[in-house]
């Protein structure tokens, strides 16, 4: 779980590097959208959902899940292991 | 090497995906970017003599890839995509080639034909491109050209459907350029002549010698015409190139 809890959030901050938001603290509990969270985009949105895929074999978004924070992202590979 | 093909750029070995390699106009694609020095995969529903001679030779050991596959089928298709990124790791070409032409007016043009040409022109299209634009967001960029038809452009007698799916990929093309632009790929159609290949289009000799004459360059296409303009498009300095159709016909359209 734990394992999977620090790739993801790697994977987030990577993303979140390179869309050029720094300084921004991700856990469990944050929002994937809304000004409360992470706010990201359609597009950022499915550049995590392919770089998950790329990372897992799978993720939530084409699975048809719509996660709505880091939590259920962890949560659903949870679910899979 | 043939010695009008572009050289790759020094250290840059691109993993190139082109469907419906196996003959014609994607043969020709495909025996162009394995002369670029790049890793180039096919998928079509049977091998053929080209696919086996890539296959044997030891100049391409390593770096040609067929799978059988009906690109209309998308689990097929998924499965060869899938082969492709676990032998190579990421996609950073992707031609859609594959296409198939039905002819006859469209007053008694059957269901059939018209399905069998939109699945594979269009929603096949669409299904790859789906696949690999994932694995090119998760990559850092690529480069997507669509083969389309100047007949998508200009219309012809006995070709609607053919040409309706083929103006549709330019107008893909449009959007799908809009969506993933600011994610370095790049997403161009070539608005293909008439070619002398197996597939001219359901075109009969009279009428491939009608469109000899009234073209500028005096002659049909050959795969390399289409290939070298690819190869253009998907050259890693032309990123300011997206979204665009690119005509290349001997000037019939002009």
């Amino acid at each position: 779980m734990d394992d999977v809890q620090n790739s993801v959030l790697k994977i987030i901050g990577s993303l979140l590097e390179g869309w050029d938001r720094t300084g921004v603290t991700v856990d469990a509990g944050t929002t994937l959208h809304g000004e409360e969270g992470l706010g990201l985009d359609s597009l950022e949105t499915a550049e995590l959902s392919a770089t998950l895929e790329d990372e897992f074999g799978s993720d939530p978004f084409s699975a048809g899940e719509m996660p709505e924070t880091v939590g259920e992202i962890v949560a659903f590979y949870a679910a899979a292991a | 090497m043939t010695a009008e093909q572009p050289e790759p750029l020094p250290g840059r070995q691109r993993t190139v995906v082109v469907t419906g390699g196996s003959r014609g106009l994607g043969a020709g694609i495909v025996q162009s970017f394995l002369d670029s020095g790049d890793r180039v995969a096919t998928c079509a529903r049977s091998e053929t003599d080209a696919v086996r001679a890539w296959s044997a030779d030891p100049a391409y050991e390593g770096r040609f890839l067929f799978v059988g596959a009906d690109i209309a089928d998308r689990e097929q298709t998924t499965r060869f995509v899938k082969e492709v990124v676990a032998r190579w790791g990421s996609v950073d070409v992707l031609v859609n080639n594959a296409g198939v032409a039905r002819d006859g007016l469209l007053a008694l043009f059957s269901d059939d034909d018209a399905d069998t040409v939109v699945d594979l022109n269009l929603k096949a299209t669409f299904h790859v491109s789906k696949l690999v634009v994932r694995n090119m967001l998760a990559h850092g960029g690529g480069r997507i050209v669509n083969i389309s038809s100047i007949t998508g452009l200009t219309g012809y007698r006995g070709l609607t459907v053919y040409g309706a799916t083929k103006a549709g990929l330019d107008g893909f093309t449009r959007a799908l350029a809009r969506e993933v632009g600011s994610r370095r790929i790049t997403v161009n159609s070539i608005a293909s002549g008439y070619l002398r290949t197996e597939m001219s289009h359901g075109l009969d000799e009279g009428q491939l010698g009608q469109i000899v004459r009234r073209t500028p360059a005096g002659r049909l296409g050959e795969p390399d015409d289409i290939a070298r303009a690819v190869q253009f498009l998907v050259d890693d300095r032309n990123d300011w190139i997206t979204g665009q159709t690119l005509v290349v016909d001997g000037g019939l359209t002009c």
